[in-house]
């Protein structure tokens, strides 16, 4: 495997995958703008109301629906940033957005996990958040966090305690999946307030951020809308997620089932830039199928032609884009499924350009934590991520003189130029990892030892003691607050 | 004396076959016993070589060029022992490729894996006829020969080697150990051979066990 301790390794690449065409892009937008307008998309969120209202939206406060006619839109789009930073506990852990670069992070929100202990499945709690918290601060696939599982031994205010526990074990941008309502992240705007010290530094470098998801079709969640805006106001950045799934809750085509998930995310962007105009927001499509037999939810059919399209379209409206990856269906940690159905994953959403991705190391649909299985998914990503180098072409690396000084029929071991780059220009697969007898080890064996290794001797810094010690009252504060 | 030892040894370990012949010439030069230029340098430096290959440290292209310089030390060195002089080793081997087969890798690794482990090998080379591997047994009065083949083609070869040195009355004396991608346990017990090895690690435990010498 590659090089891992403390860096990130993201995947950097000069080349672009073009998915859509500028006319499909523009089609794609207008049938958007015509939801919006024809349509409308509801908010049942007083607030959010309120806000459409004062900018003269098109409001039926009794469905709760809105249509936003598109001057509106447009206008209220043109303050979303293009690029900014996430920032980190470790300032050497800021993510830069740009063109030709893209993050990835851990996979989430698992509420299972295969005990390593025991062999056994349970209900996730929050010692496994801050386990695989750690795990992530360690790997350089890794350049930020998600909450990999639910800490569901700390009730209604577990998204606070899976920060808290994050932070404990890991120096990288967090981004929280579960952290919805206004009371909450209130709590979390204050808790990355004590963390960076001011408000005004979170804002420059916000060490937090959030998914918010919609419900398809075409309706935003309150619980959600209203945290995402408290969140906007202090200048944290939101994911705007839809995950339709096609043929139940979307349009059974492609075409439909993106517009029409583009109108949920423009919808809630638009809100977010009314409220306060240049909040950060990502966007992101995450589309499945219904199995038109079942209705099971089907995240990897075979047709999956466009399951990066959506990264142009954020990027036409001039957003940034999370692309999801590695959501396997398999429950198994290895099987051929497990690895089959995201292999090309890493590859297409870097070179469709999405600034961030998630997610590595669940199983059984986002559901399942096997700890080991972030390591095996880490040796896909580095494939890709390798793959996706640009060459070096130049007279050092091309060796001409090398290959006349061997000639025909000879061999190059015996060559310096053979010296200097066999050892470090193969790269090492989770597969060609050697025992002490030069023997390729069983991988998963080595990624369970690596696992074990990782938490016996990463330790990162935790924040220090006078900031520890806030936190912990505005827990306690929280726990008696909003515990039922 | 011992600082040219030692600087015979590093040459040997640092992968520098020009260094390794000069300070051979210079050492000749001094009036040094060669045998012991050999035995205190170039054995020490290609035992280390092989000791940081074995843990992980070196990486093949360090263990040939190491195996070069050695060989360049050797061509200096051995033609000026003094009367009965014989630098010890474990055990004289032949080594080559079977005849139509030019691949030369393999044999090479496990040539500079016998050297590192103190056999004198005497490789001759690839696309060699059965007759060429029992001549040059005789010649060295080789315990091992080793033959090579990549190709299901050129593996039965092999086979013919083993009929050859029978032939020529060198078996059993004459161990033979056969190797190559196509080749297994199973067909070199069917040929008649003394033994296969998998890799070039795994081939100096096997010749080890031919000559009978403590690993």
């Amino acid at each position: 495997m590659s090089s891992e301790r403390q860096i990130i390794e993201p995947i950097r690449t000069p080349y672009k995958l073009s998915l859509l065409g500028n006319d499909q892009l523009n089609d794609l937008q207008e049938a958007t703008l015509t939801i919006l307008e024809n349509t409308g998309v509801q908010f049942p969120s007083e607030k959010a109301l309120a806000i459409f209202s004062e900018r003269s939206a098109d409001v039926d406060h009794e469905s709760q629906v809105v249509k936003i006619p598109r001057e509106l839109v447009f206008k209220a789009m043109s303050t979303v940033p293009r690029y900014f930073t996430l920032g980190a506990r470790n300032p050497e852990f800021d993510l830069k957005l740009q063109d030709g670069v893209t993050y990835f992070t851990n996979d989430g929100c698992g509420h299972e996990v295969v005990d390593s202990v025991t062999g056994q499945r349970r209900a996730s709690r929050q010692s496994d958040v801050g386990m695989m918290a750690r795990i992530n601060d360690y790997l350089s696939s890794m350049a930020f966090s998600w909450t990999m599982v639910s800490a569901q031994d700390r009730g209604v205010t577990s998204p606070l305690h899976e920060m808290d526990v994050t932070w404990r074990n890991n120096t990288k941008h967090y981004q929280s999946v579960t952290m919805m309502g206004e009371k909450l992240c209130r709590y979390g705007v204050e808790m990355a307030t004590v963390l960076r010290g001011s408000l005004e530094e979170v804002r420059k470098r916000p060490p937090i951020s959030l998914i918010v998801c919609t419900i398809a079709p075409l309706v935003q969640d309150k619980e959600a809308i209203e945290g995402a805006l408290v969140l906007g106001e202090a200048g944290i950045p939101i994911v705007v997620m839809s995950m339709p799934t096609m043929g139940t809750t979307a349009p059974a085509t492609y075409a439909g089932a993106l517009a029409m998930a583009d109108a949920e995310i423009i919808s809630a962007t638009v809100l977010m830039q009314l409220a306060n105009p240049g909040a950060p927001v990502f966007h992101s499509i995450l589309h499945a199928w219904a199995d038109p037999r079942t209705a099971a939810y089907v995240g990897y059919a075979l047709d999956a032609r466009v399951r990066y399209a959506p990264v142009e379209m954020a990027h036409h409206w001039g957003m940034p884009a999370l692309g999801g990856a590695f959501g396997t269906e398999s429950p198994e940690l290895n099987s051929w499924q497990s690895a089959a159905e995201v292999t090309t994953d890493p590859l297409l959403v870097s070179l469709a350009g999405a600034e961030i991705v998630t997610g590595l190391g669940l199983r059984n649909t986002y559901t399942l934590l096997y700890p080991e299985a972030i390591i095996l998914d880490s040796d896909i990503y580095h494939r890709a991520r390798h793959s996706l180098l640009e060459m070096d072409v130049s007279p050092e690396t091309l060796a001409v003189d090398v290959v006349e000084s061997v000639k025909p029929g000879g061999h190059f071991l015996s060559q310096k130029h053979t010296r200097k780059y066999m050892r470090t220009a193969m790269k090492r697969t989770i597969l060609q990892q050697l025992d002490s007898a030069g023997q390729y080890r069983d991988p998963v064996e080595y990624a369970r030892e690596k696992v074990a290794w990782i938490l016996a001797n990463h330790h990162p810094e935790s924040p220090p003691a006078d900031v520890q010690k806030e936190i912990n009252q505005i827990l306690a504060t929280a726990d008696k607050e909003l515990k039922v | 004396m011992t600082d040219m030892f030692e600087k015979l040894a590093q040459s040997v370990i640092d992968g520098e076959p020009d260094d390794t012949s000069t300070l051979a010439k210079e050492a000749l030069e001094q009036g040094l016993d060669p045998l012991k230029c050999i035995t205190e340098g170039l054995t020490k430096g290609i035992q280390k070589v092989g000791e940081l290959f074995a843990s992980g440290d070196y990486f093949l292209p360090e263990l040939i060029i190491g195996a070069d310089a050695m060989k360049e030390g050797l061509e200096i060195l051995e033609p000026a022992l003094l009367g009965e002089q014989k630098r010890e080793v474990v055990a004289q081997v032949v080594l080559g490729t079977v005849e139509g087969d030019l691949h030369e890798i393999g044999k090479t690794l496990v040539g500079t894996m016998l050297t590192a482990n103190g056999f004198q090998v005497k490789d001759i080379g690839v696309d060699q006829p059965a007759s060429a591997f029992v001549d040059a047994a005789k010649e060295v009065d080789a315990t091992i020969v080793g033959a090579s083949a990549l190709l299901t083609t050129t593996m039965l070869q092999q086979e013919k080697l083993v009929q050859a040195l029978e032939e020529a009355g060198l078996k059993p004396k004459v161990k033979v150990m056969v190797g190559g991608a196509p080749v297994t346990e199973t067909y070199a017990k069917k040929i008649g051979a003394d033994g296969y090895a998998e890799d070039a690690i795994s081939a100096v435990d096997l010749a080890f066990r031919l000559a009978d010498a403590p690993a």
